[in-house]
């Protein structure tokens, strides 16, 4: 890549929940077009990272660079264009309840960019084409299964143009037949060239699309490397009890 | 047959003045209450902490007070300071202030119950917090507060007897003053009983149309066929 400036640059983040310290100083880069992925056990700041990438939560420490330039988050102008730029996809999908398929990708368009309506619409139905949902569009989150509201989220996302994605295990909340559907969704952006930052304990999915592994544990990177490495050869040996353990899982569940 | 005469002669004209009176009471009381609800229910859940404080200072006196000593706070009090009320305008007054502070609590619990993540996905998409309070949010929480505001408008229409208390002469005064002067109480105060029974009615049924059209699948109500 000619590109050297990282799309995103996490440069020590810290952060307490009281005495809880969640998140002890966590730094990483993602090249454009790069798809780095998050592993670690439950509890050990996962979220709370990507929270904090994000400002949903502030931090108490650190910086963070899209494109070189620093966030600075108390401009308010300067945080709302960041978030445009850095796409998030939750665990549990957060659609608006109260809006259907359509107006759910819609509405940021519209509300945020202020894009004329038919504008914004063509926009929103191109993406949820995308992600295979032309023909439930008019449908709302209660009648969506689990893998088409996630699917929908991603769509979401995409019609705010954003650089980065950030993804939050988009599958574990969902039944295991329909996993599989919103990895293609992922591959596809993957292939389309997305730069992703995805939390996932998916083995084998990571390992295909990852380039680098990250396994986090207890509010720090603890090691990181190339999926193989991480995930079947790992020299700190809580990397490798952790993934022998959920290798286990995926290969008794598929 | 005389009674029925006399009935519709001399008691339905003044009624329906009675009733009109109430009519212009209720329905400008019922807009700014519920207006006021809204706005003081957002500021108590997303206010600054000032705004947060004021509103919940409001609906702590103005759900406190008990609301036929507001209107003669707002009637025969202001005065004292200079300031004179037409009836008319302080029973709209103390109505609208009144019922405002019950819609806010509605509001401010629908609000509360709007999952965490709602605001989050909004937040991840670049909205304020202000639009995501009016696009998101308050979309949201309006459906669920809509039965307990739908309450409280029925119970204006009853409570705004009231506004007799202050010489404001709508339905309830109208009814007191002929059955005082023709001495039938009986049969006047059935009638304006079933009058308010039927404006109540009318107010039901236009709730029930309301949430049915706004009802969303899987959200609140379910919206029956
Ligand atoms: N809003 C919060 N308030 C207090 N503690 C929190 C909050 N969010 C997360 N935590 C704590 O932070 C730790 C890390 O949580 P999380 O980031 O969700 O981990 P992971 O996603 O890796 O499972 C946990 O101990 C959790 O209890
Ligand atoms: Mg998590």
């Amino acid at each position: 890549m000619a590109d050297q400036t990282p799309v995103l640059r996490i440069q020590n983040i810290k952060k307490s929940y009281g005495d809880n310290k969640v998140l002890k100083g966590v730094s990483l880069e993602l090249n454009r077009g790069g798809i780095k992925v998050v592993i670690g056990p439950s509890g050990g700041g996962k979220s709370t990272l990507l929270h904090c990438i994000n400002f949903l939560v502030g931090l108490d420490e650190g910086r963070i660079y899209l494109n070189g330039k620093e966030i600075i988050h108390n401009r308010k102008r300067e945080l709302t264009a960041y978030r445009q730029k850095v796409g998030m996809i939750f665990q549990d999908f957060n659609l608006f309840d109260h809006l259907n398929a359509l107006h759910n990708v819609l509405i940021g368009p519209v509300r945020v960019k202020k894009l004329p309506k038919s504008e914004a619409r063509e926009r929103a139905v191109a993406e949820l084409e995308r992600v295979g949902l032309r023909d439930h569009m008019t449908k709302y989150p209660a009648e969506l299964s689990g893998g088409q509201k996630q699917r929908v989220s991603i769509a979401r996302a995409l019609a705010m143009d954003p650089e980065v994605m950030l993804l939050d295990e988009p599958t574990s909340a969902l039944d295991p037949e329909l996993i599989g559907e919103v990895h293609e969704v992922i591959r596809d952006l993957a292939s389309g060239g997305m730069t992703m930052l995805l939390v996932t304990h998916e083995v084998g999915f990571a390992s295909s699309l990852a380039d680098e592994i990250f396994f986090m544990e207890d509010g720090k990177i603890v090691e990181q490397g190339p999926p193989q490495k991480i995930l079947f050869n790992a020299e700190c040996d809580r990397t490798r009890e952790f993934c022998a353990k959920i290798g286990r899982l995926h290969n008794n569940s598929s | 047959m005389d009674e029925l005469l006399f009935l519709r002669q001399e008691v339905a004209p003044e009624l329906l003045a009675g009733v009109w009176m109430s009519i212009k009471l209720i329905v400008p009381s019922a807009i700014f209450g519920f207006f006021i609800g809204i706005v003081s229910g957002v500021f108590r859940v997303y206010g600054h902490p000032v705004l947060k404080r004021l509103a919940g200072l409001y609906v702590l006196f103005f759900r406190g007070f008990p609301l036929l000593v507001q209107l003669y706070l707002w009637y025969f009090g202001l005065p004292r300071i200079g300031i004179y009320l037409s009836p008319f305008a302080a029973a709209v007054i103390g109505f609208s202030l009144c019922s405002g502070a019950y819609h806010s609590e509605y509001i401010r619990g629908a609000l509360l119950s709007v999952k965490k993540g709602q605001l989050l996905a909004a937040y991840s998409l670049g909205f304020s917090k202000i639009r995501a309070v009016f696009s998101i949010l308050l979309p949201q929480a309006m459906r669920r507060a809509l039965p307990g505001n739908g309450n409280e408008f029925i119970y204006l229409i009853k409570y705004s007897s009231l506004a007799y208390m202050v010489t404001c002469i709508e339905l309830t005064g109208k009814g007191s003053i002929l059955a005082n002067f023709y001495f039938k109480y009986l049969e006047i105060f059935a009638i304006v009983g079933a009058i308010y029974l039927v404006m109540v009615s009318i107010a039901t049924w236009g709730l029930n149309y309301l949430e049915d059209r706004i009802a969303i699948p899987g959200f609140g109500r379910p919206k029956y066929n």
